[in-house]
């Protein structure tokens, strides 16, 4: 897979207008996300084709009754690692696809002996791509290890912590210069890539109704029978 | 006297030990060694050298006067009293006798929406005089030009009894707390509702749950302390229902080897971090207190004296450093507590289909304490009635599984970071406690305020625990 640069404009174009969007409400219209995408170009192709394997894995994760979210790690122009929601299973509401994926980093380059020099490096190297904007507690830890740039597909209005809720992604403007106020890490974020697929898959998981949520939260609709 | 809160702070806040004043430091050493040490190690010898016999003797009557307090750390930033926002009205002066009549009609034609904490009415004693009635008309318009501008049902009543409107500032809000209240009251009188709604804790804490407060903190201090490692962050899972620890956990960041973090959280609940085995991260924390407790912490590696939530982002301020990483930045106390407490859940409640179970315990168990969606409710009416206690927890215990920590309660040495708070809301945790404030990195209350933010699907009420009497065992 080669490797393509997204260019400014192409990026501005594509924050256009999705801050409207909830990624867990039935009435999400998702036309306009659509005709961001559409209207990428090719120097794009690289950054959709490393999103539909993040759709990929959101789509194991609602093949295993998980709310649908995914993601991969790109380095070098490969993926190095990949995740998906795995909260249900786990019964720990913290291991969202990001965390999955960030572990398996963490155990793959310890195995390889890297040391904390070499692995901070190779975060800095990192690009996310995930379906859903990361949350305040995700985006918090990436921005902890310092990953290069993230590229989302909904907004998350709930819990977005690149800019929906909280703001993580952005370092903090007056930069202290001191040893006693701890250096923010920023990261470069740019959503709306290929949204409206990621919106469909909470669509359809919601309407099947989540069997995991706490009782008075959407209970699964019944079907009719014929 | 300055109130704990405010010495902690200015203490932490502080970046030169030597500009304390004596009195001050007399305060500041009456809180403990544990906030000194951490930030300001060089205060410590300074205090114990400069301490006179009269200081001395003020330290312990603090020390005495206020042992321990559970302060709430309220989802809004505390505003003054007197600096709350406002809203201009028309009023008017009226005629006793007209009084019913007028309200009756305004309150038809021209409710005061949004402003329900008002009273319509607001009588003034005059020096000498017979008390005069004063009414809100409607709201004021922003622009002073369009003064005239009230509605037409409201020109009639002004009309009909020959009222002389004037514009008067009153309370924009309704008061949060009797203080806010009082101060409302000045400018027009209000109704103030003290929250009754929330979580168990926010008004206050009766002596026996106090009690339980206080010790489950010094339980999670005394982890925090446990082994070689000082100065770790520490985590305790509570379900406070019964008085049982759910999971305990310390900061893995340094410990942290592949395969064999799971399998230790699957078998005990209560495990303690083991011994630490990297010999990086030389941070300043870690260098003051090599610095301050010098003959009895030779053998301290410099990686065990770390809090995680303080400075998160150390991990990429390393300098170079060739060794191997044993090293996961983001297993901070409470991230571990949660994930002992779900391996906890998966070895009590075994079985994949969970939401299954889930149901089937709801629809059979007939008792109301079996749901864990009622669980929080039922804990309130606990409290109240002591009597049908015993009963309700024997239920939860043995028969239900709450969903994720519902109910639970966190107690953490030092104020989460935004990582480890925004974790606790998905885990859904109840109430969280902490004994030390995080001013640089901490997300409830410090650099953000979690707890406030409305748009999240679950709220935790926070603590503060202040524990004057800590110290280290080096201090003993």
């Amino acid at each position: 897979m080669s490797q393509g640069v997204p260019t400014e404009d192409v990026e501005n174009e594509m924050n256009i207008g999705l801050s409207s969007y909830h990624p867990l409400a039935f009435a999400a219209v998702c036309s306009l996300s659509a005709r961001c995408c559409w209207s990428l170009g090719a120097m794009e192709s690289d950054n959709l084709a490393y999103m539909e394997l993040a759709i990929h894995q959101a789509k194991l994760a609602m093949e295993s009754l998980e709310v649908p979210v995914g993601c991969v790690f790109i380095k070098d122009g490969n993926v190095i690692a990949s995740g998906r929601n795995r909260t249900t299973e786990t019964r720990n509401a913290t291991r969202h696809a990001e965390m999955e994926a960030i572990d398996i980093l963490l155990e793959k380059w310890q195995r390889d002996g890297l040391s904390k020099a070499e692995v901070a490096k190779n975060f800095s190297q990192c690009v996310l791509y995930v379906t859903c904007e990361p949350c305040i507690m995700c985006a918090a830890a990436l921005s902890f290890l310092g990953i290069k740039e993230v590229y989302y597909g909904c907004a998350n209005e709930k819990f977005g912590g690149c800019g929906s809720i909280l703001a993580l992604h952005s370092s903090s403007s007056e930069s202290f210069i001191s040893d006693e106020v701890p250096q923010r890490k920023g990261f470069k974020c740019t959503g709306g890539l290929m949204a409206s697929e990621a919106v469909s898959l909470f669509r359809s998981f919601y309407e099947q109704g989540n069997p995991n949520a706490p009782k008075p939260h959407r209970p699964p609709v019944e079907k009719k029978v014929e | 006297m300055l109130g704990m809160e405010e010495v902690v702070n200015e203490c932490l806040g502080s970046k030169d030990p030597l500009r304390f004043e004596a009195p001050f430091k007399t305060k500041l050493y009456s809180l403990g060694f544990w906030v000194a040490q951490h930030k300001h190690s060089a205060v410590l010898p300074l205090l114990g050298s400069s301490c006179s016999v009269g200081e001395a003797h003020l330290s312990s009557l603090i020390m005495n006067e206020q042992l321990q307090q559970i302060i709430h750390i309220p989802a809004n930033p505390p505003v003054s009293p007197t600096r709350q926002p406002t809203e201009k009205v028309y009023v008017a002066l009226i005629e006793p006798k007209h009084a019913n009549t007028i309200i009756r009609r305004l309150n038809q034609t021209a409710p005061l929406q949004n402003l329900h904490h008002l009273k319509r009415i607001h009588k003034k004693q005059v020096q000498g005089g017979k008390p005069e009635l004063f009414v809100i008309l409607c709201l004021a318009s922003e622009n002073e030009k369009q003064s005239q501008s009230m509605p037409p049902d409201v020109e009639d009543v002004v009309n009909s009894y020959n009222l002389t409107p004037f514009v008067t500032e009153v309370c924009k809000h309704a008061a949060l707390s009797k203080e806010e209240w009082e101060e409302q009251c000045k400018l027009w009188p209000t109704s103030y509702h003290p929250p009754t709604y929330n979580i168990h804790g926010i008004t206050g804490f009766s002596e026996e749950d106090s009690k339980s407060v206080f010790s489950f903190m010094k339980s999670t201090i005394e982890l925090a302390k446990s082994g070689d490692h000082l100065f770790v962050n520490a985590a305790l899972i509570v379900d406070p229902l019964v008085g049982q620890i759910i999971a305990s956990a310390c900061d893995e960041v340094c410990s942290w080897h592949t395969g064999t973090s799971k399998a230790k959280t699957e078998t005990s609940h209560f495990k303690q971090s083991e011994g630490f085995t990297s010999d990086a991260d030389a941070n300043r924390i870690a260098r003051d207190t090599t610095l301050l407790s010098n003959g009895s912490s030779n053998n301290l590696k410099q990686c065990d004296t770390t809090v995680f939530c303080l400075n998160p982002w150390q991990f990429t301020q390393q300098s170079l450093d060739g060794s191997p990483c044993y090293c996961h930045p983001l297993r901070h106390a409470a991230i571990v507590a949660i994930e002992a407490s779900a391996a906890r859940d998966r070895h009590l409640f075994p079985g994949s289909g969970l939401s299954e179970k889930l149901y089937e315990v709801d629809s059979t168990h007939s008792s109301p304490s079996g749901s864990p969606a009622k669980r929080q409710r039922i804990t309130l009416e606990n409290v109240k009635s002591g009597g049908e206690q015993a009963e309700n927890t024997e239920g939860s215990n043995s028969l239900t599984r709450p969903y994720l920590c519902t109910g639970y309660d966190i107690y953490l040495v030092w104020e989460p970071c935004t990582m480890c708070a925004m974790a606790l809301v998905h885990q859904r945790i109840r109430r969280i406690f902490y004994a030390l404030p995080n001013p640089e990195a901490g997300a409830l209350g410090s650099v953000h305020r979690l707890q406030g933010e409305k748009s999240l699907n679950h709220h935790y009420a926070i603590f503060r625990v202040v524990l004057p009497e800590l110290e280290f065992p080096a201090e003993r």
